[in-house]
């Protein structure tokens, strides 16, 4: 155990009651009581670390107490910190965070809906996950059985925090919206054109993923996961499987690795280059969107060639991967990633020397870094605001260790360097695809099938195109999960979407949104 | 008598059947442009059959001015269009005050436009509303001073004067003041017809919405009326600007076989405009919506100097 460990022993003596390390780079930290404030602010404070999720877990009729777990990302350390504090079923109480730390905000209210343990002190303590007219019920403790039926709800609807004033008037946005997205209320509190307050509702399409996941065997579970957040769905299986590889002990043939590694990256590609063509459409310059349509369809086209679904679904497995490629395939990603490579190159000169784009989108919903970093914003959107992580440089896993790339991060935070941020990691994505082509090595794509021993817990983070993805899994009996934790960076960044809206107009609202392209499914869960 | 009703008929006739061919070639060019297929050149025809023969939902908040207002829209356009001279200098209708009579005329159509997007009590409707209104309380001015250089080198207000004066001076558009009065009025036309860089015309975003929101609560017969009386608007202003400025092959009159020449000539210069609206439209994203006072504010300077310029030169 590294010196950190023994400080953090001697410093707060009183609180540990143990600290291992079972999963290489995971180290559990056992408390005493359900308090781990002290903790986590010495944490933050002297290690600059970050709080990157916190979620709970019901263990009463095994051990008589829920769990509340940590998990924290220190700078310059590859191993995550995990604060493991137990919380009585008789008193179930657990201090909040959220007053010093936003970025855990909508976190302790989902366990306060979904495990009915009271974020003490919470700034905020109103209903977040489950909406406030659903009855008093709690999901994820073990004792409330997957079949319940739930009489109609008659409950009361979410109030709004009303704005006054001369010419302060609120608009109300959603919950269902035109065109093929997903549903999230929006309340905008506007003087005339500029936007005073955002208010968000989510969790509109709350599915109980997490409690899904309870009762399937695990290698069906793959399939819940990759369908966790459509557009992620390669990411999102990525992080379950590594997940419970961890837990299992099983060893990911290199061939597998390289292969995850480079279908990660084509994820990453295809959805960059939408999300650049997106952000176009929606200040009007639909000729960038046509020609990033066709652009994404060659990367379609290739996922398709590569796995048999355009979108990465079916291809991740336990162990490994399902179906290994021939010579002509990973030809075929060469070739077709030198004309993607053309192609997007162009796109960008086009976007480029249009003024009037770099009007719309220059100094359009500013998050600043200071905020960026105090409300725990990841991914892309985090970079474009100097928050500098990416899990593939700072938790290296699969082949990530043995590849070397650039994380593009800037300053300014506008809807212009999102894109920008996008349009670099593009370049990047296809070099480390090119790499990891040549790199490919022989061999078996997929260990053989074995038991999943039960009761080990894991955890796992992957860089999404979005941002981290993390999944925490505890084995249970006969080839099951106990609890799986899903978080999404969606979570972390819809809070970004209501700093950046501030003092700009309502019309710039949609293209500020798509900069951030959050996941309504990812979030809701 | 009986020449003046046909004279009616026939550009009543005109303005009914190719304002939504002149939509669906606008549409069709765009979309060409952006390597789409699009959905061909008939479909604003078929648009409209389909919503004529669909029910309404008419929204629970609603007063007499959501149901009046598609109506005053559909004629007070349609008055415009026949006081403006299309194939023959000779407008058919020539009402008090000509082309002031034309302005005010779309102006009431707007008036009702934005009330009834606030009488339907969406929230999407006022927004639209109050953008309206601001960008045409400075698009109007604009084109007044256009319109009065071109009528200061007729002589009078009257459309058939201005049209008739026009005949014969086929290279006039190059005189300052005329190149000044053209590119005001192509400005408040691209304004007017709630085209990219003011509107974007084929956007699903309610927020960024102006005329497309006063309208979002419309549905069916009703719906079918405004579009139509959109595309009637949008051939109408985009008549004025190519027959004040461009008269070549402007009849005097209706009637005889320079009528069917007259008709060619038009068809061949609003295609010639189309393909200038959609370049512009594709080569642009549409503005920030602060900005576009200011387009308007180059417009309102440039018909200023056209009319100053009438005077000096």
């Amino acid at each position: 155990m590294t010196l950190f460990f023994e400080e953090l022993r001697e410093r707060f003596q009183e609180q540990i009651r143990s600290v291992d390390e079972l999963v290489p780079d995971q180290v559990t930290v056992l408390l005493n009581g359900p308090d781990a404030t002290g903790i986590a602010r010495h944490f933050l404070a002297e290690y600059q670390a970050r709080l990157v999720t916190v979620f709970a877990e019901d263990r009463v009729k095994e051990e008589g107490v829920f769990y509340n777990y940590y998990v924290f990302d220190r700078r310059d350390d590859a191993a995550w910190v995990i604060l493991k504090a137990p919380i009585p079923a008789d008193h179930p109480s657990f201090p909040s965070l959220a007053a010093e730390l936003p970025a855990v905000n909508w976190q302790e209210r989902e366990i306060q809906d979904w495990f009915g343990l009271e974020a003490a002190g919470h700034p905020n303590p109103r209903r977040v996950a489950l909406h406030d007219n659903w009855p008093d019920v709690h999901p994820l403790r073990k004792d409330f059985p997957l079949d319940t039926v739930l009489p109609p709800f008659e409950g009361e609807r979410h109030v709004y925090r009303p704005a006054h004033g001369e010419g302060v008037f609120h608009i109300p946005v959603g919950p269902v919206h035109a065109g093929i997205i997903e549903p999230g209320h929006f309340d905008f509190a506007v003087a005339g054109e500029p936007i005073l307050y955002l208010q968000l509702r989510m969790f509109y399409t709350h599915k109980g993923t997490e409690k899904l996941f309870e009762n399937l065997p695990i290698h069906r579970a793959v399939f819940l996961a990759e369908s966790i957040s459509g557009d992620s769905a390669f990411s999102h299986g990525t992080a379950f499987c590594e997940a419970v590889e961890r837990a299992a002990g099983i060893a990911v043939p290199a061939r597998a690795q390289w292969m995850r590694a480079i279908l990660l990256e084509l994820e990453r590609i295809e959805n960059h280059i939408a999300d650049v063509g997106a952000i176009a459409n929606d200040v009007g310059f639909v000729i960038a969107n046509a020609h990033a349509g066709r652009v994404r369809e060659m990367v379609l086209g290739l996922n398709e060639m590569l796995t048999g679904s355009r979108v990465l679904r079916g291809m991740v497995a336990i162990g490994g991967v399902r179906r290994d490629w021939q010579r002509t395939q990973v030809e075929a990603i060469e070739s077709t990633l030198a004309v993607v490579e053309r192609e997007f190159r162009d796109l960008v000169v086009i976007l480029q020397a249009s003024n009037s784009t770099r009007h719309r989108l220059e100094r359009t919903g500013i998050l600043r870094p200071e905020k960026a970093s105090k409300l725990g914003i990841v991914g892309v959107a985090g970079r474009a605001s100097g928050v500098d992580l990416d899990i593939r440089r700072d938790h290296p896993y699969e082949a990530y260790r043995h590849l070397s790339f650039n994380v593009p991060v800037y300053q300014a935070g506008d809807v212009r360097h999102r894109m920008k941020v996008r349009i670099d990691e593009v370049a990047e994505s296809i070099q480390i695809i090119r790499a990891a082509v040549t790199r490919l090595p022989e061999g078996p794509h997929r260990a053989p099938a074995q038991p999943i021993p039960p009761g080990r817990c894991a955890l796992s983070a992957v860089e999404g195109w979005r941002g981290e993805i993390v999944h925490w899994v505890r084995t249970g009996e006969g080839n099951c999960l106990e609890r799986c934790k899903v978080k999404d960076p969606s979570i972390n960044n819809w809070p970004a979407i209501v700093e950046a809206v501030e003092g700009n107009i309502v019309a710039d609202f949609p293209v500020i949104n798509k900069s951030f392209n959050l996941s309504y499914s990812g979030t809701d869960r | 008598m009986m020449e003046r009703l046909t004279e009616n008929a026939a550009q009543l006739f005109l303005l009914l059947v190719l304002s939504p061919l002149v939509t669906g070639v606008i549409r069709t060019l765009k979309a060409r442009l952006q390597t789409r297929r699009g959905p061909g050149i008939l479909q604003p025809y078929r648009d409209l059959q389909k919503l004529f023969s669909k029910g309404m939902v008419i929204p629970e908040t609603a007063s007499w001015i959501f149901t009046a207002t598609p109506w005053v829209v559909f004629f007070s356009t349609i008055l415009a269009g026949l006081m403006i001279p299309m194939v023959a200098a000779e407008a058919p209708l020539g009402l008090f005050g000509g082309v002031l009579a034309v302005i005010y005329l779309l102006g009431l159509g707007r008036f009702f436009l934005a009330l009834s997007g606030m009488d339907s009590g969406s929230s999407f409707g006022g927004l639209g509303s109050s953008r309206e209104m601001t960008i045409s309380a400075l698009a109007e001015p604009a084109m007044m001073l256009a319109i009065f250089t071109v009528a200061i080198g007729a002589g009078s207000t009257g459309l058939t004067e201005i049209a008739g004066a026009a005949i014969g001076q086929n290279w006039r558009f190059l005189a300052p003041s005329q190149m000044f009065a053209f590119a005001a009025l192509s400005l408040v036309l691209i304004a007017e017809t709630g085209r990219i860089p003011v509107d974007n015309p084929d956007t699903h975003l309610e927020l960024t919405m102006i005329h497309e929101a006063m309208i979002l609560e419309y549905s069916g017969p009703y719906l079918a009326l405004l579009e139509w009386a959109a595309s009637i608007k949008q051939l109408v202003l985009m008549t004025l600007l190519i027959n004040c400025f461009w008269p070549f092959g402007l009849q005097p009159t209706w009637f005889g076989f320079g009528a069917v020449e007259g008709i060619g000539w038009l068809l061949g210069k609003l295609l010639l405009l189309s393909c200038a609206i959609v370049l512009l439209e594709t080569m642009n994203a549409k503005m920030r919506l602060f900005r576009v006072p200011e387009l308007l504010a180059v417009a309102f300077t440039l018909g200023s100097l056209a009319l100053i310029s009438t005077f000096l030169f």
